[in-house]
């Protein structure tokens, strides 16, 4: 357990060295979320079910929920596995994904401090009507399926990581179809998948990508039948599980692969 | 200066191209990945907004397609700038190395192979849909011969102002070695220009006008084309857009004097 | 003979920031005034070069090597003095100027990572307003002599080390320039890559009258081309003369490098020469270079030795020397 600990101390500062880069991290997530504010803002939310302070509730959680499962320098790894580097860590002592666990902790720990400070600021600046979940069972909810979320990402970028033990030339492609695109888009985090035509909707959420921020933002707005509330936590849980165990097994084959050609 | 001989630039620019393009042809993989992504990104982003518009009836007090074609502008500039420019994201590598000496020891201009030294190729794939994009919405709206004029005068412009914040970046990056950060905090706030910037509230709308010139950029250009801006609005623009350029000109002169009279 | 090159009384000074360089410091400096340093790189240094001269330009590193030759291509401006190569002002960037030099500097290049070779020559032709029979016959020549025709086709990053040099320097001479910069140009490369660029560098100069400015940490280098030499150090011209001169007189020894199998008492080894080092096996043995074949002889009949060296004084000891006053001996 020690070992882990350390690489969380490391990777804490390590963040701290490269504070510039942190900061201008944390600043382009702002930017993203006052676009998404004042988009909203200048449009009748009520249309896809939202009231003015529940879509501002959207916003701000997003900044914090982004943090919580997005930040993460596990996509460092598919450029290891490109250029051979995955190699020195092999070598180590060290479990690979309890190390990439223990740095995402580090990472997760600075942006969300960092998030609950911008969120404070900007709720004093734009003092939105903000909707605030009180159920205690909707929270306990809520931050399940922030559990599932975070380990739903990890095994999404670890299996789009993995592209490169086949073909090293894709480099750092096949993540940034996942993530960037498929992944910013239908999860939620750049507007909520109610925008969608009902069909449209009920077929994503049979895709794992809302258990990441949408489906976590509507449980803590708690605005879901029971039914709709159960069926969402046991799909994030079917999704959690079935991601996790198809990482494993393909991060094994791959690695097969990869020791065969000793890059 | 030295002479400027257009022929003899655009000829060297369609050998970087070439070059660009032969450099692809040993990625394929990852060239189709990321072409794929971009289109699924247009897609993605269209459809969002058409699904959002059509259900509320526009943005701003704009209309449904007014607003799409708001963002269909947007991502034409944008994809351009890309396709042009793409060699800024290379610039850091050629300082740090110090290959920058060599660049400036050949007979071409620095700053042209600086910034338009390797036209991204992917993009020549990517600009004509949008094109046809923003000419189907633009039928659409249907406006006159004079607005549409305005229109292409003013992407023109944008593309110019685009250029004008390239070379400050690069310019800058010759002082402080940093050029990632400051193209993608421009690149962040360009985002903000998918949408009419009118849905930004004050002192953000003025920031984002003149300041860091998104909304002139993207904004103004599809608002032209509606007939919302005056001729006179039109000229400012393209003054603005010129006195830019010329401004970020003399600062690459700046930031060449400082690097040659430093030891790299 | 032309002058190609006229350096009067040049002096290059650098003013350097205590904290260095980066953002940080940049906008720490605009409220605190920063505690700056003047360097003076080139103290009022003076030379001229003739037309189809091969001048070696050695000393110690940070003396002001390339500095020198960044100001002769026009890569930095003086701070005092008078610089004129080919009768052109080089900061003044004119592309009729940069058409005729060239700069190669060891570990810097020019060439497109991931393209074939023959696409960054053509890029230069195109650029140098060569003419396509003249690109064609110089291409075939150099190739022809550097020996690499069959690489031609081959991606730049796929190269070794030595290989690409020979490319870097293909591209460099593929417009014929008239003045030759080269710094380090045999840097990292293997003994075999090394004289095949030596070689050439002395053909190119012997056929195309080119004027080549050279520098080089490695003795060989300049043995084999450098008729004459210009030593620097610390920012002066300590000595500017014929290599032969300097060799005579200040390598007036070479070294026999010997591997014993058995120890042999030091006493009797220095019977031989001046024992530099010794180091069981390993014994370094300096002896004058008019006698060395004989001394090595020597050394071979009296001593239990399993391996001999002749090797030349390394360039620095001689710089080294030169600092020390040692110009008369």
């Amino acid at each position: 357990m020690d070992k882990y600990f350390s690489v969380f101390k490391i990777s804490l500062a390590h963040e701290f060295a490269y504070k510039l880069n942190f900061l201008i991290w944390r600043f382009r997530n702002i930017i993203q979320i006052l676009v998404f504010f004042f988009l909203w803002s200048s449009v009748d939310s009520t249309y896809f079910g939202y009231s003015q302070s529940e879509i501002f509730a959207y916003a701000f959680l997003l900044i914090i929920i982004r943090s919580i499962v997005m930040s993460t320098k596990a996509n460092d790894v598919s450029g290891y596995v490109s250029s051979g580097e995955l190699s020195n860590y092999l070598v180590k002592p060290i479990n690979f994904f309890k190390y990439l666990l223990s740095k995402d902790l580090a990472v997760k720990m600075l942006n969300i401090a960092f998030s609950f400070f911008e969120v404070t600021i900007l709720y004093l600046i734009l003092k939105p009507n903000l909707f605030i979940q009180t159920n205690p069972i909707q929270l306990i909810l809520f931050i399940i399926s922030l559990i599932f979320a975070v380990f739903i990402f990890f095994s999404i970028i670890i299996l789009s990581s993995s592209a490169p033990f086949w073909v090293p030339e894709i480099g750092w492609g096949v993540q940034f179809l996942v993530i960037s695109i498929f992944v910013e888009f239908l999860s939620g985090a750049f507007f909520p998948l109610d925008v969608f035509p009902k069909p449209i909707y009920e077929f994503l959420k049979l895709t794992p990508f809302p258990y990441l921020v949408f489906i976590p933002i509507k449980t803590y707005l708690g605005n879901m039948s029971t039914f709709e509330t159960t069926k969402n936590l046991l799909l994030g849980g079917l999704w959690t599980i079935i991601l996790w165990l198809l990482m494993n097994k393909v991060w094994k084959k791959g690695l097969k692969v990869y020791e065969a050609f000793g890059r | 200066m030295k002479h400027l001989d257009v022929r003899f630039y655009l000829k060297i620019w369609k050998l970087m191209a070439k070059n660009s393009i032969l450099s692809l042809l040993n990625k394929k993989e990852s060239v189709i990945i990321f072409l794929i992504g971009k289109f699924v990104r247009y897609i993605f982003y269209f459809g969002f907004l058409y699904f959002l518009v059509t259900k509320t009836n526009g943005i701003s007090g704009y209309t449904a397609i007014q607003t799409l074609f708001f963002t269909a502008t947007y991502t034409l500039v944008d994809t351009i700038g890309q396709f042009l420019f793409r060699s800024v994201y290379t610039f850091r590598q050629l300082i740090v190395t110090g290959d920058f000496d060599l660049v400036l020891l050949k007979p071409i201009n620095p700053l042209f192979r600086s910034i338009a030294g390797g036209p991204d190729p992917m993009d020549l794939v990517t600009i004509p849909p949008i094109i046809a994009v923003v000419v189907y919405i633009d039928l659409l709206l249907n406006p006159s011969m004079l607005h549409t004029t305005f229109y292409i005068l003013l992407i023109i412009n944008a593309i110019i102002i685009s250029m004008s914040i390239h070379v400050f970046v690069v310019s800058l990056g010759i002082i402080t070695l940093s050029v990632d950060h400051l193209i993608m905090i421009f690149r962040d706030f360009s985002t903000m220009g998918r949408l009419p910037i009118d849905i930004y509230k004050s002192p953000l709308k003025e920031f984002l006008t003149f300041i860091v010139p998104v909304g002139l950029m993207f904004s103004v250009p599809s608002k032209a084309l509606m007939g919302i801006i005056s001729p006179l609005g039109v000229i400012l623009s393209i003054i603005f857009g010129i006195t830019l350029f010329v401004l970020s000109l003399k600062f690459w002169q700046f930031a060449i004097k400082k690097y040659t009279s430093a030891s790299s | 003979m032309d002058k190609v090159i006229i350096v009067d009384h040049l002096s290059k000074n650098f003013t350097v920031n205590e904290g260095g360089t980066g953002i940080k410091t940049t906008i720490k400096s605009l409220f605190t005034k920063q505690n700056k340093k003047i360097v003076r790189a080139l103290k009022e240094i003076s030379f001229t070069i003739q037309k189809g001269e091969l001048v070696g330009f050695i000393g110690p590193n940070g003396a002001g090597k390339t500095t020198t030759m960044k100001v002769l291509s026009g890569l930095l401006y003086p701070t005092s003095g008078f610089v004129s190569v080919l009768d052109f002002d080089p900061f003044g960037k004119f592309r009729e100027f940069l058409k005729q030099i060239s700069l190669v500097m060891g570990q810097k290049n020019q060439l497109w990572w991931d393209l074939p070779v023959i696409n960054s020559f053509e890029f230069n032709r195109v650029i140098y307003d060569v003419k396509e029979k003249d690109y064609k016959r110089n291409l075939d020549n150099l190739v022809s002599l550097l020996g690499v025709s069959s690489l031609l086709n081959t991606q730049v990053r796929k190269l070794s080390l030595g290989q690409r040099m020979k490319m870097e320097l293909i591209a460099s001479l593929i417009y014929k320039p008239k003045v030759l910069f080269l710094d380090e140009p045999t840097i990292g490369l293997d003994l075999v890559a090394q004289q095949a660029l030596r070689d050439f560098i002395y053909e190119y100069n012997k056929k195309e009258e080119a004027t080549i400015l050279l520098t080089s940490h490695n003795m060989s280098d300049l043995v084999d081309l450098a008729r004459r030499v210009i030593v620097v150090g610390e920012g002066e011209i300590v000595y500017d003369g014929a290599f032969d001169e300097l060799t005579t007189k200040f390598a007036g020894e070479k070294i026999i490098k010997i591997t014993l199998s058995e120890e042999v008492n030091q006493k009797k080894l220095e019977e031989v020469g001046v024992v530099k080092k010794y180091n069981y096996p390993y014994c370094y043995i300096s002896v004058p270079r008019s006698t060395v074949a004989f001394a090595a002889a020597e050394v071979l009949q009296k001593f239990p030795v399993v391996d001999l060296n002749i090797e030349e004084v390394a360039v620095e000891d001689i710089v080294r020397k030169v600092f020390k006053g040692e110009l008369k001996s």
